[in-house]
């Protein structure tokens, strides 16, 4: 095997241990940075202004930065270990070689139904936009939504049955426009280009903070949202031409990316929108943007943000299929799930069976649960994904110190991010048990008889030594 | 039934079009291919591959 | 140390697998739900009669904006004085961190015990 070219399309996959049929390399960083902007960026068109009305517009910036430190430290945490872990099913593959196979159950239970949830939150919206879009053009009775729902999960799970590399250069397309879509907002309402329409200091007035500093606490709760879904970057991995690389570049621009946004979308949007309008994404402001297009008086604004929330959309779902899908699969492969879910197509060379079995899941939660369940569903998810990143940095870093395995990016300041995410994390879940304390231990109650049931009867069938798949020397205290 | 009503049975119909086709195929795929070849997918591939390279 | 050697698992096996799994998801989606539980809820607490955007608490420029959305002094109403109640009991804080301290105590006990198991197989003691 000397002469084995890691980056071919004909030898990829087929390696020593037996791969006959395995996922196909064939990623760039583009395609890294658009499947985690993708995912998140729908959080700036729709979503994060819960937190303005869980506290005010002030509040929710603050929510906005905090949870950009948050996640800073996420992306540098994960971009460090993926790059030594460059495995499909990311952070599962993480926890199963740092922390333990159980940790490793849960955590890829949290990466599904994070992503699974996200992806229903969306295609629910996508409905809600052409209905929006039916009654604009005259349409006199109500739409049903529930076609253009479905059609939403169909569509992207047959893009993503049919190969990866397509999937996510679509995804590169309408993210890209989706990110210039607010640039152009800001630039063209702020003043830079043409008189500007902002006024914060008057819309604030006698509203700076409506519920005090518990307002801000409780606005982390969706703060989450601006971000949530970048660390998704790391399913990626084993599609990726080269992963040391591409996936930190892809991860950390993204997080650049996404803190530059949720900035401007919220500058833009509390600049224009009273924050109880703002606040309220039920009655008042479903599509923040779009609404502040709409007080622009711009046709060419609101068409451009219209488009914008849709695409927005679409490579949220998009990108949460391939995510969820990938998690599923690699743990059909390990038999931590049915070995059944561990095929690759031997044409598209995708997951293909994990894709279609989460299509059903995806139509339950998008047809038969509201919004803001399915999202908090989504959110504490994703929150018990970052409180497991601190243990796994910290039990990385004393089980394989630095000098014994080469990293492809080493994380500064050790152990600071990871002591400042755990701390974020608790202010989050805090934040949310203010006002959805019976789903966050309805969850938790969820994971622990999961866990149990995992524990005695599921590991069985797992094979012990061979899924510790990593070259790595033996860790230190074991 | 104005333009809105025909999109909607639009939707339903390319929604079946999309389900039937991973359908037909998934199930082309299963009976043409042994359940060896399918889930003969392993991890860590790359890292072998190149611990081998290495001349480990 | 001889390895574990996991027993195959059969078609009827997996597919229960896979049903108890998706019974327990939709579970705990769906029981906050049924049991009315769930959401945190918006109320007026101190409605005004025959609001006008001054009694609302709403300036100048806040009052343009919600007359260019479209909206009158009565129909922004309730969207302007909705508010949530962050008030909660200590006793319901400390069993929520009770929970998830328990949680993370059960999986990293659990997961430190197969984790020993796969070291000791794969680098052979």
């Amino acid at each position: 095997m000397a002469d084995v070219d890691i980056t071919s399309q004909t030898m990829d996959g087929m390696g020593p241990h037996g791969t006959k049929v395995g996922l196909l390399r064939v990623l760039g960083p583009a395609h890294v940075w658009a499947l985690g902007v993708g995912i998140v960026l729908v959080g700036e068109y729709m979503g994060w202004n819960f937190a303005v009305g869980k506290g005010g517009a002030y509040a929710a910036l603050i929510a906005c930065w905090f949870a950009g430190i948050l996640y800073s430290c996420v992306a540098m945490i994960d971009s460090e270990v993926t790059s030594t872990v460059a495995s499909a099913g990311g952070q599962y593959t993480q926890a199963k070689h740092i922390v333990g196979p159980l940790m490793a159950f849960n955590v890829g239970l949290y990466l599904v139904f994070a992503y699974t949830m996200l992806e229903a939150a969306n295609a629910i919206t996508a409905g809600y936009l052409f209905s929006v879009v039916a009654s604009m053009t005259g349409h006199a009775d109500a739409l049903d939504q529930r076609p253009f729902i479905i059609l939403v999960i169909m569509f992207l799970a047959w893009l993503n049955y049919r190969g990866v590399l397509a999937t996510l250069t679509f995804n590169l397309v309408i993210t890209s426009i989706a990110f210039l879509a607010i640039l152009v907002l800001f630039l063209s309402t702020s003043g830079v280009i043409g008189t500007g329409i902002m006024e914060h200091a008057a819309l604030f007035e006698g509203h700076e903070l409506p519920y005090g500093w518990i307002g801000v606490l409780a606005a982390m709760h969706f703060g989450l949202w601006y971000y949530l879904g970048i660390e998704g970057t790391t399913q990626a991995a084993e599609e990726v031409r080269s992963p040391a690389r591409a996936l930190p570049f892809g991860t950390l621009a993204g997080i650049m990316t996404l803190l530059i946004a949720a900035t401007l979308t919220w500058y833009v949007c509390s600049g224009v929108l009273p924050w109880e309008f703002l606040g309220d994404g039920v009655n008042g402001s479903v599509a923040p943007l779009f609404d502040t297009a709409r007080l622009s008086g711009s046709n060419a604004l609101i068409w451009l943000l219209g488009f914008g929330t849709l695409f927005a959309t679409l490579a949220s779902a998009n990108g949460c299929i391939n995510d969820a899908s990938r998690a599923w699969f690699a743990m059909g492969r390990d038999k931590y799930l049915p070995g059944w879910f561990g095929a690759v197509h031997p044409k598209y060379r995708t997951p293909y069976r994990a894709i279609i079995f989460l299509v059903p899941i995806a139509l339950i939660f998008a047809l038969g649960a509201p919004l803001d369940q399915v999202i908090t569903f989504s959110i504490l998810s994703g929150l018990l994904g970052y409180t497991f990143m601190p243990l796994n940095i910290i039990l990385f870093r004393r089980r394989w110190p630095l000098e014994t395995i080469k990293r492809g990016y080493e994380h500064p300041f050790h152990p600071v991010p990871a002591i400042t995410l755990l701390t974020l994390c608790g202010v989050t879940f805090f934040a949310v048990f203010l006002g959805y304390g019976t789903q966050l231990v309805a969850m938790i109650g969820f994971y622990i008889v999961v866990s149990l049931w995992f524990h005695f009867w599921r590991y069985r069938f797992v094979n012990r030594g061979a899924q510790f798949t990593m070259p790595w020397p033996k860790p230190r205290g074991y | 039934m104005d333009l809105w009503n025909w999109l909607e049975y639009g939707a339903w119909g390319l929604s079946a079009a999309f389900g039937l086709h991973m359908a037909v195929d998934w199930l082309k795929t299963d009976s043409t291919y042994s359940e060896d070849v399918l889930t003969s997918s392993r991890e860590g591939e790359l890292e072998a591959m190149a611990e081998e390279r290495k001349g480990h | 140390m001889a390895h574990y050697q996991p027993p195959k698992q059969g078609k009827a096996s997996q597919l229960f697998d896979v049903v108890v799994l998706v019974v327990l998801t939709v579970g705990a989606l769906f029981v906050p739900l049924w049991m009315g539980m769930a959401g945190a809820a918006k109320s007026v607490s101190t409605p005004v009669e025959n609001p006008t955007w001054e009694t609302l608490g709403q300036n100048e420029a806040q009052s343009a904006k919600y007359e260019a959305l479209g909206y009158t002094p009565e129909t922004a109403h309730d969207l302007i004085l909705a508010r949530f109640d962050y008030s909660f009991s200590i006793t319901a804080l400390l069993t929520m961190i009770a929970v998830i301290l328990l949680y993370y105590f059960l999986i990293l006990r659990f997961s430190e015990v197969e984790y020993r198991e796969v070291i000791s197989e794969k680098f052979g003691e």
